[in-house]
This record gives structure tokens, sequence and C-alpha cells, in this order.
């Protein structure tokens, strides 16, 4: 959708254009279940929160006011303040039960190793899940949504050189807590 | 110097290369379930009805209430000019 597109349809929108909000809803909903389920690491925490997300932004869409920065750059504050608002209430982090996480295909190679990588896997979410949530969003961004320095700037409201930086940051990091961990090659 | 420099920065490159490539196995994009996808649409749409509903019963209770003020209104002030009326009435008689 091009962005003066999505500028009317967010104008429809705001009047309460029922049909203009489940566009954006169409648009936008996979991105903001893959954050919420990246921050919360289960599938079923991940559809409610996700569902909540919307709802809250259909009640206070028309206090919405376009200040140049992307409209999902708004859903994932409101996405960003429920998930904390569930990390609050929940005393400890909750680990993703196997069974939710999602299926990933290793063509050809031996069930060992096959459940070696998920296990690997499994530990280096639950590292990802330890780092800051400003972090988690930028890691997110840039591996599940594919975007930009640029575009992760403008979502995260930050220059592309302060993105480049915290995403050279975290890297390390992360890297510098495997090597403290069973995950180190 | 120049050269510890250069090391340095290989090896943070290298780590940041390594960590890259686990990460991109790591972090997938996931598809909701498109059950819930619909199902979370539908809610808006039946939520909305419902709080237009909600709008419409308020605004009903609003104009009854406004109407029942006003005829209220109107009867006293007829009362009371029917009183008066009698009242001027009685000493003529």
């Amino acid at each position: 959708m091009p962005e003066s597109e999505e500028q009317e349809t967010l104008q429809l929108a705001a009047q309460g254009d029922l049909e203009a909000f489940g566009i954006l809803y169409g648009k936008y909903v996979e991105r903001i279940f893959n954050y919420v389920y990246y921050r919360t690491g289960n599938v079923h925490d991940a559809e409610d929160l996700t569902a909540r997300v919307f709802y809250r932004a259909l009640h206070h869409i028309h206090t919405y006011t376009d200040r140049g920065v992307p409209f999902s750059a708004w859903l994932y504050r409101i996405a960003h303040n429920l998930v904390a608002n569930w990390h609050r209430d929940r005393s400890r982090h909750q680990e993703i039960p196997l069974s939710d996480a999602p299926t990933l295909h290793y063509k050809g190679e031996p069930p060992e190793m096959a459940l070696m990588q998920t296990q690997e896997r499994d530990a280096l979410l639950r590292l990802i899940r330890h780092l800051p949530s400003e972090r988690q969003h930028l890691l997110i961004l840039k591996f599940v949504e594919h975007m930009s320095n640029s575009e992760i700037g403008e979502t995260m409201g930050r220059s592309e050189g302060a993105v480049k930086s915290l995403y050279h940051r975290t890297l390390l990091a992360l890297r510098d807590e495997m090597e403290g961990s069973d995950l180190e090659e | 110097m120049n050269t510890k420099m250069r090391k340095f920065a290989d090896a943070s490159m290298e780590k940041i290369a390594s960590m890259e490539n686990r990460l991109s196995g790591v972090l997938r994009p996931i598809k909701p379930r498109k059950e819930f996808v619909h199902e979370v649409a539908q809610r808006f749409q039946t939520r909305t009805q419902t709080a237009f509903v909600d709008r419409v019963a308020e605004w009903h209770l609003v104009a009854m209430l406004t109407a029942g003020f006003i005829s209220m209104a109107v009867f006293l002030a007829v009362l009371g000019r029917a009183l008066m009326t009698l009242h001027k009435k009685k000493p003529t008689e």
C-alpha cells in the first residue's frame, strides 16, 4: 500500500470507518503478532495480546495524529506497553513450550541433529528474551521484518547511526552471553 | 597499535557475522493462525455494532428524560395557571 493511500486509510479509520480499520488490521496483524510472539515466547499469549493491541488501537485511533512516524510505530508502542504489563503480571518469564514453538524443517538431517538444533534455538531465544526490550525490538525488526537501519530508526524514533551502533552492541552482548553458556561452538 | 586495533575490529566483525548467521536461523517470520486473524476481525465488527446499539440506547434515554422533564414543566405550568384562575374567580362568586 503506497504511503499516501495509507494516510487516507488512516484518516478514514480515525473517523470511525471500520472497513478502513480492517485494511490497517490486515496489513499489520502479522507484524504485531511476530513482535508479541518473540517477546512472550508462546502462541497463546501472542494471540491474546495481538488482539488486545488492535482493540486498543480501534478504541484510540481517533486520537492518532500523524507526527511523521510510521503508523506501525504507534502499534508497536501499544504492543510494547501491553507486553510490559504482561511481563509485570508474571513473576517470571515463561519459557517456550516445545509444542508451541514454530516447527522448523531440517531437511535431510538425522533426528539427533534436529533435536540439538531445536535445543540450541530455544536456548538462544531465551537469551534474546533476557535482553532489554529495546534490543529485542531491534532484533525482531531486523531479522523478522527484514527492515533496514533507516526504517528501524523511523519506527523506534532513533537515528540510523544510533540504530547501527545499538545493533552492533546488541550482537556483541549476545555473543558474550553465549560464550558463558553451552551454546558456544 | 594500528594492527592491534585492526585485529580487534576484525574479531568484532567476525563475532557479529557469526551472530547474524545464528539469529537469521532463529528469528523467522511466523504466520498467525488464519482462524485467529479472522476471528479478531469479526469481533471488531460485533463490538462496534454493540457500541452503536449502546449509543442509540443512551440517546433514547436522554431523549425520554428530556421529554419527561418538559412534559412535567408544562403540566405544572398548566396546573398552576388553573389554580390561579380558580383562586381569582372565587371572591367574585
